[in-house]
């Protein structure tokens, strides 16, 4: 058998092989069972089955040689109204063939795409619905616009429970020969939330090792992925050394590629590790809030953190004098 | 050995170094031999016109130096009023050259001559070829000042022209084999790119960059791109950071030819040099922080009527943060926008990859660079065998390969597992 990420090795085909999202995949069956699918609007985060549910249903809906009547966008790379306009209405308009009359449009992350581009698209939806029905896919529903999302059917992903990941990761780890230590797995389970995706990751990169998977191995893959510099980030602009601690944030993300909203979810989780009174740590988590609101709805990540560890220096300079 | 501009000292020497402008240099050499074959050519002056850099002057130098000419300079430093001209190469002109070398007179940066300084320059520079028995050569940028006119109907016209890009990359690479230093293409290329057709500048910019290197890579080229405008920049960060009100504050990105954008990574760049408290450096990347929130509502709705929000805030709101005026401030380039030109070829990688994942992984390229690729990187780091399995799925190429591994042997471990796979 041919080595890939484990992601796809382990990519349910079909509804049947889904086992969790239950109500919402019994739904996409009886799609199925009638030939007829609304535009529908998968919401939730990540890691919860939405490109995996909308696949399935395409296969199950069109047989094996599904690729032929469905066409995966993604909206975070092709998000501007020329793509709308262009590839989508070309294939929203040309006929379907074979036994179901219409084709699948699969808009992958479409919360990313531009207001003017989902102006554009609320048009195309309404005029071809006989040949194409459209799944938009997205994390935040609310930034997908009114008009769309009262042409969608919603359906609302949860994040899976951490039972069923667990047997998933035991699941595969058995597939693969992989002996996987409770604690290993109870280690991924912290690490990776309700978030499937990145709890196979995390085990095929722990796998990659060749040791059993215990806690240490998982801790191991974290700290690679995120280099433990957080902590010493945050120490820093405490100490009120803002300039530096902006050096390491840099290198954070410009040398080891780390997220910002990875960033900024460590930084929250490290406010409550370090030693100040803890009245301030509720002032400062406040301050985190507000910046990881502004990261999601700004233009640049350095920027924001930036600002936060200058609060941070600030308020690291207050807890000296008080 | 003593400092040396590079224009100077690696000049061509003969005709055929110098590059481009064939034609020009064509016309220039059979209008010279004719001089010095004894047959005196229907024009006795050559005028040589063009932008600055295209080797006009250089040309006359390696031409005078190949056909043994001895050459007669004059240029803008020198003072050319009629009786100076007269002075200086009158008796030149009209010599024979029955002793010694022939001669060849140069009156170099003609652009130079001014009406009340130079009285009288252009009209002795009419007589004197009217009765030159050697030739002489004009030179300036502009030929069509009226002032030339007359000049024009005596001389042979010959233009030179701007020299293409690989013309001048030519140069640097000769320039830097003299120097012993190892030089990217992409490097040379930017230079070359950069000059606008002036191969001077393009030698002026390599020396700047490249002296005392061994080698020479784009990273340290790229910041030249920046340069010009930096006096300009300079300028308007005093202004914002010692703007007392908000309207002075903001009229300084007003006044100033200088990109938004480019403002906003100065700025950020600088916030903590200007000011020296952290409340005032809080405060001040507060402003900014919020200036970036509109940049994003304006990406997002495409309303760029919000900019002037996003120039408020990265302005007046800086300047509003502080609560003493600052005072001397050594200003620097925004790191930012090294690390985004040194990491290009990088984050070009990066992005190769995050396409291969994405034809693969059922996601977009910027999941995949967040959320798959650091687990890609781990497994390529520790375990060849699986790594190998996976560059063939995906179908990475070498340098992808070496670049997730970030190391050279385990690339090749890689590498070779996949070559044993397929045999």
């Amino acid at each position: 058998m041919s080595v890939m990420m484990w992601t796809e090795k382990y990519r349910p085909r079909s509804l049947d092989e889904m086992v969790n999202q239950e109500e919402i995949v019994a739904r996409l069956k009886g799609f199925v069972k009638a030939k007829n699918v609304p535009h529908c609007l998968f919401a939730g985060p990540p890691g919860t089955g939405k490109t995996t549910a909308a696949l399935c249903l395409a296969h199950d809906l069109y047989g094996p040689s599904y690729h032929d009547y469905i066409m995966e966008l993604n909206a975070s790379d092709e998000r501007g109204i020329n793509v709308i306009r262009e590839t989508v209405k070309t294939f929203a308009r040309s006929m379907a063939i074979g036994e179901v009359p219409f084709k699948l449009l699969i808009l992958d992350e479409a919360d990313n795409m531009t207001a003017d581009a989902q102006q554009a698209l609320r048009r195309i939806m309404e005029r071809y619905t006989e040949t194409c029905r459209f799944i938009l896919i997205a994390n935040y529903s609310a930034r997908i616009i009114e008009p769309i999302q009262s042409r969608c059917a919603p359906f609302r992903f949860t994040y899976l429970k951490p039972e069923d990941i667990a047997a998933r990761l035991r699941y595969i780890a058995e597939q693969e020969n992989v002996k996987l230590l409770d604690s290993g797995v109870k280690a991924i389970l912290d690490v990776s939330g309700g978030d499937l995706r990145k709890a196979i990751n995390t085990l095929q990169a722990a796998a990659s090792l060749g040791k059993p998977v215990d806690e240490d191995v998982v801790y191991a893959v974290v700290g690679h992925a995120n280099p433990a510099r957080v902590a010493e980030m945050v120490q820093t602009a405490l100490e009120g050394d803002f300039m530096k601690a902006r050096e390491i944030l840099r290198d954070l993300i410009w040398r080891y590629g780390v997220a910002g909203t990875d960033l900024i979810r460590q930084i929250h989780g490290q406010i409550f590790r370090i030693d100040i009174p803890d009245k301030w740590k509720i002032r400062i988590a406040e301050v985190v809030g507000e910046i990881d609101f502004r990261l999601v709805m700004g233009a640049n990540e350095e920027v924001q953190l930036s600002a936060l560890l200058a609060h941070l220096a600030e308020f690291g300079e207050l807890m000296k004098r008080a | 050995m003593a400092y040396q501009v590079w224009t100077v000292k690696h000049r061509p020497r003969t005709l055929a170094e110098v590059v481009g402008n064939e034609e020009a240099k064509a016309k220039l050499l059979s209008w010279a031999k004719a001089w010095k074959e004894g047959c005196v050519p229907e024009k006795k002056a050559a005028f040589l016109y063009g932008p600055p850099g295209t080797g006009k002057t250089v040309a006359v130098q390696a031409l005078a130096n190949d056909l043994g000419f001895e050459l007669i300079e004059t240029n803008a430093s020198d003072f050319r009023t009629a009786e100076q001209i007269e002075r200086l190469v009158g008796p030149a002109a009209s010599a024979g050259s029955l002793f010694g070398k022939p001669r060849m007179i140069l009156f170099d940066e003609l652009d130079g001559i001014t009406g009340t300084a130079d009285t009288g320059g252009l009209s002795a520079i009419m007589k004197l070829i009217d009765r030159a028995r050697c030739p002489i050569v004009l030179i300036a940028n502009n030929p069509w000042d009226p002032r030339f006119r007359p000049l024009r109907e005596k001389c042979l016209m010959i233009e030179f022209k701007r020299v293409g890009v690989r013309d001048i990359m030519k140069v640097l690479q000769r320039i830097c084999e003299r120097e012993g230093i190892v030089a990217e293409r992409q490097a040379l290329a930017f230079l070359a790119k950069r000059a606008g057709g002036d191969v001077r500048s393009a030698i002026m910019d390599l020396q700047a960059a490249a002296e005392g290197k061994k080698r020479l890579t784009y990273q340290d080229v790229a910041w030249l791109g920046a340069r010009d405008r930096k006096k300009e920049i300079f300028r308007v960060l005093g202004n914002v950071f010692h703007a007392e009100t908000c309207a002075r504050a903001l009229s300084a990105t007003k006044e100033a030819d200088v990109d938004l954008d480019m403002l906003f990574e100065w700025i950020y760049e600088n916030v903590p040099r200007a000011y020296k408290s952290p409340e005032e450096v809080a405060k001040a990347m507060d402003a900014l922080s919020r200036a970036d929130l509109f940049r994003g509502r304006i990406i997002r709705t495409q309303d760029w009527g919000l900019g002037r929000y996003v120039s408020t805030f990265m302005t007046a709101g800086v300047a509003m943060a502080k609560r003493s005026k600052p005072g001397f401030v050594r200003f620097s380039f925004p790191e930012r926008i090294r690390y985004l030109a040194r990491g290009r070829s990088e984050r070009e990688l990066q992005n190769a990859i995050a396409r291969a994942i994405k034809r693969r992984c059922h996601t977009s390229a910027k999941e995949a660079k967040e959320k798959i690729m650091p687990y890609l990187r781990f497994i390529f780091q520790n375990n060849p065998r699986m790594a190998a399995g996976l560059a063939k799925w995906l179908d990475l190429d070498e340098e992808a390969i070496r670049y997730l591994a970030a190391d050279a042997r385990k690339a090749r471990e890689i590498l070779a597992l996949m070559r044993e796979g397929s045999a």
